[in-house]
């Protein structure tokens, strides 16, 4: 059995930040980076899966689209307990939106032949939540979003999993590998790698590879992309906002004043 | 990052007399238990807080003769030439770093006991101390009135001489100068007793004696009680409070405000579990808003937040932040504030700690927040600075994220280790912290005097600070909500592995009194509980509540509050003259008392227990066991020995065989898992083995600093003239 987990280094902004001089993004002197909080629980999710799978020969994939930026995050998969690692990379892929990555990633996928494949529902910096279901339609898995709940057959090739709806209803269904699921957060408790782990995972394999290793073409790949960001701008700011400053009692105290004045007008 | 625009009215610089105070940071005089007698130790520390921005920093209360000799506890003395030279050290210190230096020149009278001179202290009137056992004053004739202004004025000329920018003359706390001023010490029926006038007049005359031989040179400030707490019987800020301060305006450059005396100063340096943030100021604050004085005013209330110090200055209240526990806590205070990052600013718990062993008498201030308090200078700590570790390359796992661990790791973050692993088995960070600053409740309602039951909330900031610097240091992680075996540990790849696993409460009853077990003891059952299970509330209470208290600190008073507080009958038994003895010295003990009667708790002192079976303990005093006494329960809490949580750090150690082929070169054990003690403590451990990991020996701690003479290293006879020389002033 093999899993593939694609996976991405996103940038998390600090208190304060400034933006690019031509606003096309955030200065990244003020960016930090770490591995995408939905893609520990996909993580988790397929070692568990993997651990209580019987006999040997069960397989791991972590792969992600990045710079070298983004190998911090795939060791630290491999410390966790992936097999080994991919990150795909081109200089063309700067910039990529949600469907250049999704069919790049497919055809990383595609020569893996995997019978899972767990995406994140979302990255935390981008937020589109649509990776995944691009990635599934690429590769015409059948998909199921947003999974809170995932138990996996290996005998029958089976994924049982659960969504939250409205009302807090639980929809259950069933459905069949190969197939790709993304995970919401809190699924699991995502484990962390020991100190021996982390030291272990640099010696894990780690490919690196561009676009003509996977047979793609800049175009096709330009070609894919639907959208492209032209500006990043802060929100304007609104009106009507009193910043309470001042010790808890006094701001307290202030709060009591605006409810008092609130409720008598 | 560059401060926030609202906090620029902290940084504007003001006149005070002759000197100009650079920003409004301003520590008040407080001990630290170096005096002139260690002159490294006063230097350093003063120092550290000259570097981390304060305006001016003072010495503690400073003897101006040896009729005024606190011993055991720790003054400052400026009695001669020896003393000019070993505070001059401080001056210099300040100086270097643009601080202003102030000298709090003081006269105890009878709250002085004179126990090292063997002198005869003068007061007012023949009225025993309130706060020393049986000290006596003599009685102050017109010439020992002019001896005692003389000692001011010549204690003044020295402290100029050591460099001082600021002095003043003391007479809060309830020593001399107001001695003379409150009708609770001053029964004269002369010019020095009576009306206002006259009851102020001593301290008048001594302003204007110090004025006159200084004031050129050096801002003349006073300390002032503006209230007693005493009620008419002594000063009360709205009567004499504020007309005192209207009567020497004239006299001094700057008015540095209080309240209450020293036989109960936990009114003015309160407690956080009683008092909240600027306390003193529906008292201090009158000075100012009723226009009383054309005067700079600075004043305390353990501020820490930059917030609550502009409103201070913007709202007329004072001009100047005072602090002495707060530039304890943390002596970079101001220039967190100027460089914008105010979340690293390490607050003030108000446990008082700093307190206990000025009240102790003897040994040097500690820091709960701040374990390099007081080690500036004999260990060469400073708080902001960490020296790269030579064994940096080493990873490092820390087992347990309580007050030792979290410390550990977070001292080994900024000493660069390749890698921190700071692992919890609980799901959040701060161990015993967390539960025990749920404590300190009562029912919520007022005390019978100022403030009330607080609780310890403000003991999270222990987490809290802890918390920020942790998620700040990219080289350490913590992993939370994982216990880890021996085995695990084993196999974790750290190269040094120290163990903060904590302690727990004895369930049998064993204990310091009887070094035994307590016959019938036994927390397993459900109508006995140790403290925590008190907190956490998994066990039903019954209406008659028995508390063994033989801890001798906050733990069983504390449970007794919450209890009390929630309706049940609680009777408090101790082995000791008085329950949570330490509570004295950190000043918490007598609202603590008025909160326990209040309540109705009752107290059994010299009270021990015999055994306990269902429904009933039996008891004895201490002193004549065959005298019995029983009491009938629904519950026992137990807050007897604690027991160190070592078991995997024993089991580690027993497999040298193991920890070598593991790749384990070292491993240390710190806080409770090594011997329980107070919190101040286990953080100062865990401190420590941080800042020295990469010494011969980690686990031994180095030698410090011990500020003595050493015999014979001058000749002894040069010495004992040398000596002479200095004190050729005192003996006169």
């Amino acid at each position: 059995m093999k899993i593939v987990v694609p996976v991405k280094q996103v940038a998390a902004l600090d208190e304060e930040f400034e933006l690019l001089d031509d606003g096309s993004g955030v200065d990244p002197d003020f960016l930090e980076w770490d591995l995408n909080e939905w893609d520990t629980f996909s993580m988790e999710a397929a070692l568990q899966i993997r651990e209580n799978a019987d006999g040997d020969g069960h397989e791991v994939v972590v792969v992600t689209v990045g710079d070298e930026e983004a190998e911090e995050g795939l060791l630290s998969c491999l410390a966790k307990g992936a097999d080994r690692a991919l990150r795909i990379w081109d200089e063309s892929l700067q910039g990529a939106d949600v469907l250049a990555v999704a069919k790049v990633l497919a055809a990383a996928v595609e020569r893996e032949s995997p019978d899972l494949v767990l995406c994140g529902v979302q990255s935390s910096d981008a937020v589109y939540g649509a990776t995944g279901v691009a990635l599934a339609g690429y590769l015409d898995l059948p998909h199921v979003a947003v999974v809170k709940g995932l138990d996996y057959d290996a005998a029958q090739a089976t994924a049982t999993v659960e969504r939250e709806l409205e009302g807090g209803l639980v929809e259950v269904l069933r459905v069949e590998a190969p197939a790709l699921l993304t995970i919401q957060t809190g699924i699991n408790e995502p484990r962390y790698a020991t100190l021996r782990a982390i030291k272990q995972a640099r010696e894990k394999p780690l490919q690196v590879s561009d676009l003509a290793d996977l047979g793609l073409e800049e175009d096709a790949v330009g070609q894919a992309a639907g959208s492209r960001a032209v500006a990043l701008k802060p929100p304007e700011p609104g009106e009507g906002a009193e910043m309470l400053n001042g010790s808890p009692a006094a701001v307290a105290a202030r709060i009591v004043e605006i409810v008092q004045e609130r409720m008598s007008g | 990052m560059a401060r926030d625009p609202k906090y620029d009215i902290l940084f504007e610089p003001i006149q005070i007399g002759p000197k100009t105070l650079k920003n409004r940071f301003y520590q008040v005089p407080h001990c630290i238990g170096a005096g002139s007698e260690k002159p490294g130790m006063q230097a350093h520390h003063r120092g550290m807080k000259a570097e981390g921005g304060w305006g001016a920093c003072c010495t503690e209360y400073c003897s101006i003769h040896p009729e005024s000799d606190d011993t055991s506890r720790v003054s400052a003395r400026i009695w001669d030439d020896g003393d000019v030279r070993n505070l001059a050290a401080m001056t210099d210190r300040l100086h270097q770093f643009g601080a202003l230096a102030g000298i709090e020149l003081w006269y105890g009278g009878p709250h002085a006991p004179c126990m090292e001179s063997r002198a005869t202290p003068r007061g007012p009137s023949q009225i025993a101390s309130d706060f020393e056992l049986n000290i006596f004053p003599r009685y102050m004739d017109k010439d020992d009135i002019e001896v005692v202004q003389q000692m001011y004025v010549d204690a003044a000329i020295r402290a100029r001489e050591a460099g001082f920018d600021i002095v003043y003359v003391y007479g809060a706390h309830a020593y001399l100068p107001f001695q003379f001023l409150s009708p609770f010490y001053n029964r004269r029926t002369d010019e020095y007793g009576g009306s206002f006038e006259n009851r102020a007049r001593f301290w008048r005359e001594s302003l204007y004696k110090v004025r006159e031989a200084v004031g050129d040179d050096c801002a003349i400030a006073s300390r002032f009680a503006v209230d007693h707490l005493l009620g008419p019987i002594s000063i009360q800020v709205g009567e004499d409070g504020v007309r005192f301060v209207e009567y020497c305006d004239d006299l001094v450059d700057l008015w540095d405000l209080t309240v209450g005396d020293i036989a109960e100063w936990g009114q003015n340096a309160g407690p956080s579990r009683f008092f909240e943030e600027n306390h003193e100021k529906p008292f201090t604050g009158q000075v100012k808003a009723g226009n009383h004085t054309n005067k700079p005013v600075v004043g305390v209330g353990r501020v820490t937040n930059p917030d609550t110090m502009v409103a201070i200055i913007k709202s007329g209240q004072f001009d100047i932040i005072g602090a002495a526990r707060p530039s304890i806590s943390d002596p970079f205070l101001p220039k967190k504030i100027e460089e914008g990052r105010p979340e690293d600013i390490r607050e003030c718990i108000g446990c008082n700690q700093c307190i206990s062993r000025w009240e102790i008498g003897g040994p040097p201030m500690v820091c709960t927040q701040n374990a390099t308090a007081g080690e500036e200078y004999r260990r060469g700590w400073h708080p902001e600075k960490f020296h790269p570790a030579a064994n940096r390359e080493k990873s490092v796992l820390v087992i347990g994220a309580g007050p030792a661990g979290m410390e550990c790791a977070m001292v080994l973050g900024k000493r660069q280790m390749s890698a921190v692993h700071l692992v919890e088995a609980e799901k959040e960070i701060g161990g015993c912290v967390n539960w025990i600053s749920q404590l300190g409740h009562s029912d919520g309602k007022e005390n019978l005097f100022r403030g009330s039951a607080r609780g310890l909330g403000e003991w999270k900031r222990i987490v809290n600070y802890r918390q920020i610097q942790l998620d700040k240091l990219k080289n350490v992680e913590v992993h939370i909500g994982s216990r880890l075996s021996t085995e695990q540990v084993l196999e974790y790849g750290a190269e040094i592995v120290i163990v903060a696993t904590g302690c727990h409460f004895a369930t049998d009853g064993m204990n310091a009194a009887t070094h035994a077990p307590i016959p019938g003891a036994d927390a397993s059952l459900d109508w006995q509980l140790t403290p925590d299970q008190v907190v956490s509330e998994a066990k039903r209470v019954g209406q008659r509540v028995v508390v063994l208290e033989n801890e001798a600190y906050f733990m069983g008073v504390s449970v007794a509050q919450k209890l009390a507080g929630e309706g049940h009958d609680v009777t408090l038994l101790t082995q000791a003259a008085e329950i949570a003895n330490y509570m004295d010295y950190t000043l918490e003990a007598p609202m603590l008392h008025r909160d326990l009667d209040r309540l109705g708790v009752h107290i059994h002192t010299y009270t021990m227990v015999d055994k306990i079976e269902p429904g009933l303990v039996h008891a004895y005093d201490v002193w004549n066991p065959a005298h019995q006494e029983q009491f009938e329960v629904d519950t026992v809490v137990l807050c007897t020995a604690r027991i160190s949580d070592d078991q995997l750090y024993r089991e580690l150690k027993a497999d040298k065989d193991r920890l070598e082929s593991e790749g384990i070169e070292g491993l240390y054990v710190i806080g409770d898992a090594s011997a329980p003690r107070m919190i101040v403590d286990s953080i100062f451990d865990g401190h420590r083995l941080a800042r020295e990991i990469d010494s011969p020996h980690p686990e031994m701690p180095l030698p410090f600093i011990r500020e003595r003479r050493l015999w014979g290293e001058v000749s002894n006879d040069d010495y004992v003239q040398q000596l002479r020389n200095t004190a050729d002033v005192a003996l006169a």
